[in-house]
């Protein structure tokens, strides 16, 4: 297992969890960030008295400092198994999500968040279920048990019981997945998490369409179904299936961006840079 | 048309024929979602075609190796013609001219006359079928009643080789209604008989050919090829006493032919060109549609079936060669 290098994040929100962490949380607390002084009589923690402020107040009153809370969350890992997981283009799809999923898990230990592993295929995988947890290390166990899965199946009805299996508490949940599945399904697993806050990590290999032959006879298997077609490959249909890929990679940016957030295209392989960015960026 | 098969036993290949209808034999790539993938009507095309195309070749594959073959038989055709019988006389006096001489500078023989006329008659009537019979002093069958032309052609070829003895006519047409009863049943055909003089017809003989004339419904036709000087059918006797058969043969056999109760017409010829109208009048009499049977041989359909075959793995070939496979990472 490589070490998994951990990548910083930031929420655009603030959470409300007890537990402290690293993130900006809601409400006021007795450590953080100084926020404001409040009078004694409205907040009663004389060891948080502000002597200075106290002597320089007009009026006399008493004054405590207040300070930002940090709070930490639960960064859930959803991944679709689905048979279409399974593909293999220019890079292993499998390997890409379990180092996706190991810098995830090494990046919220170092945050003080939680993790949490939610495999689904049809239904939701027993064994690439992870419940939230603060465990060091858990990422070399993540990185194992997906790397050792085998994707399989036709369904990704497991991604609507995502939702059941995460904290009551607003998370940040990853979903990762190829979304070659139809546009109402997706609506359908987005709407279901509408308590959390959903970044959708959209995988893409060019081996798909772009890595195809310009002429020729080419046999493709549905990784699903299993279903051969036969394809005579010329320019104008490779170019047609790249325009409909771009296409729907178009439709799938708007109706996330309608949903609060963009979706990071993951193209090949995983470039770290690019996903601290996409994180940073909110 | 009857289809066989030499070997039965490797048809029970043929099921094998129907694998390529179930997958062919490309190596798929992964893809990871073909729904999302618009379908190509080209593609499907050519899809089809190529299982049809390695169907059919794998199925000719096993029919050609099973020996397949088209059984002998025969087959029916309708023709305009007749069916004829010549009978040609062979005596020796067939081989003088018409002046009764040897055929000297640019004279013609009798017999040559009759086979340069008689072969124009065959290129005329492609559909007649003939049978060729010769007599002399014993009747002498050449060739059955047939429609292969090329045998007919060489049997009048060789009616112009010098002639033997004697004439007798009584025999030859025994024959000759003999060959002609052997002929398609139903049809009426024609006896043609070419002769340059007549003989006694033998009173026993006689029966017989009014017993033959009676069962076979012949129509008969005497080409008389008159000598100069003979005094030929339809002469006279010019004395009391000389109508007699052995005086005037001819005569006596024309009369004879007459009452044998079949169609009967004679022509008496004195040059190459009365024989010539002669056979032109026989040509417009004798045309009716007839029917006959031409037999077919066995015919081998072993090559054309490997040659579809061939044709079929050939086309496969090039749609392999035209296989390629899009990099795909091996999965660790």
């Amino acid at each position: 297992m490589m070490a998994a290098e951990p990548i910083p994040y930031r929420l655009r929100w603030r959470p409300a969890g007890e537990r402290a962490g690293a993130h900006p949380g809601s409400g006021e607390g007795g450590e953080g960030a100084f926020r404001r002084h409040v009078p004694l009589l409205r907040h009663p923690d004389p060891r948080r008295v502000d002597v200075r402020e106290t002597a320089r107040n007009p009026m006399g009153e008493v004054m405590v400092r207040r300070y930002s809370r940090r709070a930490a969350i639960t960064v859930a890992a959803a991944v679709d198994l689905s048979g279409s997981m399974g593909f293999a283009g220019r890079v292993d799809r499998m390997a890409v999500v379990s180092e996706l999923c190991a810098t995830l898990a090494a990046s919220a230990g170092r945050m003080g968040d939680r993790f949490c592993l939610i495999g689904c295929d049809s239904t939701v995988r027993e064994d690439l279920f992870l419940p939230p947890t603060h465990r060091r290390g858990v990422e070399a166990e993540v990185y194992d048990r997906l790397m050792t899965a085998q994707p399989r199946g036709a369904g990704t009805d497991g991604l609507a019981l995502v939702a059941g299996r995460l904290p009551a508490q607003r998370c940040l949940v990853v979903l990762i997945s190829d979304f070659l599945l139809p546009m109402e399904r997706i609506v359908a697993v987005m709407d279901g998490l509408w308590r959390h806050d959903v970044l959708p990590v959209v995988l893409h290999d060019r081996g798909e369409d772009e890595d195809l032959p310009a002429f020729g006879l080419v046999t493709l298997r549905d990784a699903e179904t299993g279903r051969r077609r036969l394809t005579l490959m010329r320019p104008a249909l490779r170019a047609e299936w790249s325009r409909r890929a771009a296409a729907r990679r178009g439709a799938l940016d708007r109706l996330f961006l309608a949903r609060g957030r963009a979706p990071f295209h993951l193209v090949d392989g995983l470039d770290r840079d690019a996903l601290a960015g996409h994180l940073l960026a909110g | 048309m009857t289809l066989a098969v030499d070997t039965p036993a490797v048809l029970l290949l043929a099921p094998l024929a129907l694998l390529p209808a179930l997958v062919l034999p490309f190596a798929a790539a992964d893809h990871p979602s073909l729904t999302e993938v618009p379908p190509d009507r080209v593609s499907l095309a050519v899809d089809a075609g190529l299982r049809l195309v390695a169907v059919v070749a794998l199925a000719s594959l096993v029919l050609a190796l099973a020996g397949l073959h088209r059984l002998a038989g025969s087959v029916e055709r309708e023709g305009r013609g007749a069916e004829i019988v010549l009978l040609l006389d062979r005596s020796a006096s067939m081989d003088n001219s018409f002046a009764g001489r040897r055929p000297g500078g640019d004279e013609e023989s009798k017999s040559a006359a009759a086979r340069r006329l008689l072969l124009q008659f065959l290129e005329r009537r492609p559909h007649d079928r003939i049978g060729v019979a010769a007599f002399s002093t014993a009747p002498m069958p050449v060739l059955p009643v047939t429609d292969h032309h090329e045998a007919l052609r060489a049997a009048v070829h060789a009616i112009d080789r010098p002639g033997l003895a004697h004439t007798d006519v009584g025999r030859g047409l025994a024959l000759a209604f003999s060959m002609a009863e052997g002929a398609t049943p139903g049809s009426a055909p024609a006896v043609v008989l070419v002769s340059d003089g007549a003989a006694v017809i033998d009173r026993r003989v006689q029966d017989a050919l009014r017993d033959a004339a009676a069962r076979t419904p012949v129509h008969l036709y005497w080409l008389y090829l008159r000598t100069q000087g003979s005094r030929g059918i339809f002469g006279e006797p010019q004395q009391p006493g000389e109508d007699t058969p052995q005086a005037m043969p001819e005569r006596h056999l024309h009369r004879f032919l007459g009452t044998l109760g079949i169609p009967y017409r004679a022509f008496e010829a004195t040059g190459a060109l009365a024989v010539e109208t002669a056979i032109e009048a026989i040509a417009t009499l004798e045309t009716r549609p007839i029917r006959y049977r031409e037999p077919v041989p066995r015919r081998d359909l072993a090559g054309p079936a490997y040659a579809t075959a061939a044709a079929g793995v050939l086309l496969l070939l090039l749609a392999k060669l035209a296989e390629r496979r899009p990099r795909r990472a091996a999965r660790p």
